[in-house]
């Protein structure tokens, strides 16, 4: 998985005061609105994705497809929420997003016997573990969170390391999703860093073709 | 009217994706159980957003879709009489008769009968094979495979009257 949001050299000062306080009711609320229904969408197609793949060793790819925007789509909101890019979210499942890069590999073959012990016990292996890890990395965020708006209402820039850090919870926490979602086999890693097949797909970089 | 139908697809000229789909609109009797609420229209609901969805990806897609949508309309009619039903038990006296018994039967085996076609559907749509059930398989590939007359599709502005 690739999961980068942009660090721009300035930010605007304005957008971040409009955001603060008004942010939730032009950029939150109308976004959820309609990512409310997706959701249930999402989890509908999610639900029939895994009998897909227990029976048939396939997560169908158009499924696998809306998720992926719709995903997308929650980022793109999360990252304006949090003053991670300045902007407004646009509209959409199709829309492209300069400043969010998110792409998860297509698997043509997912483990059947995986996804029904995730299925059984996720919560498990899976849930406990890095719920319990993100449950402290998110305390952690929102302190980060805090000073660092702090710093962009009086600088007008956002430090690099607040931001990876920031930015690295939102990936951690996806990782989580995508693999609980039967949208990926790989565990995923305590860590919310870049893994070594996920670099080099920077900003200035295409996205690849087949990286598994 | 035009008698003639467009020609159907072969296993061999379907893509995968396309296959998957098809069958895909056969699990939204299982939407329901995804959303986490008992109440049977959430299925028919789930099924009209899939047809409408995939409407445009192909007539195999289209004719599975829509054939699934179709089909579960008489088993959401029978579920949702049941809810209602079972909603009035609370409401007003318990009075758990056989009249209630037989139609709880009824819905169950309807239910398992469609759940039955439709797991041999999705299996056939996901080997890109045509499967037509009683009166609604008929039903879709008239409005699916059909050619329809252009004039029909033509809208010519008029002035008002």
């Amino acid at each position: 998985m690739i999961f980068e949001i942009r660090h721009q050299e300035s930010y605007s000062r304005g957008e971040l005061i409009l955001r603060a306080i008004f942010g939730y009711l032009y950029i939150a609320l109308p976004h959820a609105f309609l990512l409310f229904f997706l959701l249930i969408w999402s989890s509908i197609l999610g639900f029939i994705a895994f009998w897909s793949i227990l029976f048939t060793g396939r997560y169908p790819e158009s499924f696998f497809e809306f998720q992926t925007k719709f995903i997308k789509w929650e980022m793109r909101v999360n990252a304006r929420i949090m003053h991670l890019c300045d902007g407004y979210p646009g509209f959409g499942l199709d829309v492209e997003d300069e400043n969010i890069k998110f792409y998860v590999p297509y698997k043509e073959d997912i483990s059947r016997s995986n996804a029904l012990i995730k299925f059984l016990f996720g919560w498990l292996y899976v849930g406990i573990p890095h719920g319990f890890a993100l449950f402290f990395r998110i305390i952690g965020t929102f302190f980060v969170q805090f000073v660092a708006f702090w710093i962009v209402l009086f600088t007008g820039e956002f430090p690099k390391k607040m931001h990876d850090f920031i930015v690295g919870t939102s990936r951690w926490a996806q990782r989580v999703n995508l693999y609980l979602g039967f949208m990926t086999d790989t565990y995923p890693p305590f860590s919310g860093h870049r893994q070594e097949n996920e670099l080099g797909y920077e900003f200035d970089r295409t996205e690849p073709e087949n990286n598994q | 009217m035009s008698t003639d139908y467009y020609p159907i697809q072969q296993p061999e000229d379907l893509p995968a994706r396309e296959r998957e789909d098809a069958m895909g609109g056969y699990f939204m009797m299982f939407a329901s159980l995804a959303a986490g609420l008992p109440l049977p229209i959430i299925n028919l609901i789930a099924a009209i957003i899939y047809y409408h969805v995939n409407k445009h990806k192909s007539r195999f897609v289209r004719f599975h879709s829509l054939q699934s949508l179709l089909s579960q309309l008489p088993v959401s009619l029978l579920n949702a009489g049941l809810v209602v039903w079972a909603i009035s038990f609370f409401k007003y006296d318990f009075n758990f008769d056989n009249t209630f018994l037989s139609y709880l039967i009824v819905v169950i085996l309807a239910n398992l009968l469609y759940l039955g076609f439709s797991i041999a559907a999705a299996i056939k749509a996901r080997k890109g094979l045509m499967y037509y059930f009683i009166f609604f398989g008929k039903l879709s590939y008239e409005i699916v495979y059909k050619v329809k007359d252009e004039e029909e599709q033509i809208y010519r502005n008029n002035p008002p009257i």
